[in-house]
């Protein structure tokens, strides 16, 4: 999970990305973007959230955690 | 909705694919995005090549060539022709029906039964069934589904929405009565108060179409596109297949009594290879059983993608084999539609291009 964060940056083109962030105040925080997100985490951590999960998160941080709740289900 | 039928079988399949081909790379300067987000999308979503009709061709157009190719060589009989079933969005008129167009143009005979059916991506379930429904009769021996659609010529340049992934195509199958009395079990399930996640608003009387309803607009989302273009709420459309396909496969199989691994093939239709993949997660089913690369080299054709990827992946192994296979159809309705059934041993089944008029 250590490059969770990088792999989201790279998704939302930001140079680098911390848990406190806003995702709804970044630039690219669009449908593709988290079409990208879900795609990213079913492959890189077999974890699959849906597009209404994903849209609900509100900061970076959010998201991780639910990563990693669901990984430990 | 569970049906269940005996004694029939797809004896043959022709799909026909305009030879005119457009890529994505060439359009994204259409798109009001930048590259590098475009670049993504494509990525994302297995967008590539995709095949379009060119200026003016219709359904009928399609339909016919593909009729006439199978007349000549001689796997088709224009006089056993019991039924003739159209499934299309996008006919060559209001009126009259595009089938009767097409049984005129093939002068086909009058002792026939030919109807169109308003049916999208699930359309090619739907029309099998009412073929499976036609053969119950004693007079109807066999039925032609035709289905066929030119939807690019309803959707915008400049819609990245809708545009890069549409693809025009046509398919002709054969169905008829068989000696081997293996079932074949269907599921159906429609919700008309989602109907508007999937339309072209203009057109018909609700709407008529006007010099008004054929300008473009942005509506907020970087994307023009007119009331006279297919409109597409992308986000509403992923969440409705990913939550009503799983269970709708489950209830067939059910229903069928055959386990997930039992099935050779998933021939699901192909909205773009992020969702297919995605419905292969949730279900279990290995990628390779679920073939997802249609819409990277043709596009999205609607009813005719589940011809296209047996077409375009399986033709040689339908003559001699027979697989176990589980077709799905999702779309505009909305409407989802599955069926498992023993597929093969075809007296056919192909894939040819539509040529392009030569520019003389």
């Amino acid at each position: 999970m250590e490059h969770i964060y990088a792999q989201l940056a790279e998704i939302l083109e930001l140079e680098q990305l911390t848990a406190d962030v806003v995702l709804a105040e970044c630039e690219y925080w669009d449908s593709l973007t988290v079409l990208s997100i879900i795609a990213m985490l079913g492959a890189s951590y077999g974890v699959h959230l849906t597009a209404t999960e994903v849209r609900g998160m509100t900061s970076a941080g959010d998201l991780v955690a639910a990563v990693q709740h669901r990984r430990e289900q | 909705m569970n049906f269940a039928f005996h004694g029939k079988r797809i004896s043959g399949l022709l799909a026909i694919a305009p030879a005119n081909e457009s890529s994505f790379l060439d359009e994204m300067k259409n798109f009001d995005f930048p590259v590098n987000r475009s670049l993504k999308l494509k990525e994302v979503m297995g967008y590539d090549k995709h095949r379009l009709v060119q200026e003016g061709i219709c359904v009928s157009d399609l339909a016919v060539y593909g009729m006439e190719y199978l007349f000549n060589r001689g796997v088709l009989d224009r006089d056993r022709i019991d039924a003739l079933i159209l499934v299309t969005q996008s006919p060559d008129h209001l009126m009259p029906p595009t089938s009767s167009i097409i049984q005129g143009r093939l002068n086909l005979q009058h002792d026939m039964f030919c109807v169109d059916i308003n049916q999208g991506c699930a359309g090619f379930i739907v029309g099998l069934i009412e073929a499976f429904l036609l053969l119950e009769q004693p007079a109807i021996r066999q039925v032609v589904l035709v289905n066929a659609d030119v939807l690019s010529r309803k959707t915008s340049p400049r819609d990245r929405n809708s545009y890069p992934l549409v693809g025009d195509a046509a398919s002709i199958t054969v169905v008829e009565r068989s000696d081997d009395d293996c079932a074949i079990y269907a599921n159906l399930k429609m919700d008309g108060t989602r109907r508007e996640a999937l339309m072209i608003p203009a057109g018909g009387m609700r709407m008529p179409a006007t010099a008004a309803t054929a300008v473009l607009q942005d509506v907020g989302d970087k994307n023009l596109r007119a009331k006279d273009h297919l409109c597409m709420d992308g986000s509403a459309v992923f969440n409705f297949v990913q939550v009503e396909v799983p269970p709708m496969i489950e209830t067939l199989l059910a229903a069928a009594g055959v386990s997930m691994q039992s099935v050779d093939w998933f021939l699901f239709h192909q909205p773009n290879r992020f969702m297919l993949h995605k419905l292969a997660d949730r279900m279990s089913i290995p990628y390779a059983k679920m073939p997802s690369n249609v819409v990277e080299q043709f596009g999205n054709s609607s009813g005719v993608t589940i011809p296209m990827v047996i077409a375009s992946n399986l033709a040689a192994r339908m003559l001699g084999e027979q697989f176990c296979a589980c077709f799905a159809g999702f779309g505009v309705g909305l409407t989802w539609g599955s069926m498992l059934l023993s597929l093969g041993n075809m007296n056919f089944c192909e894939l040819i291009d539509y040529p392009n008029e030569s520019l003389q």
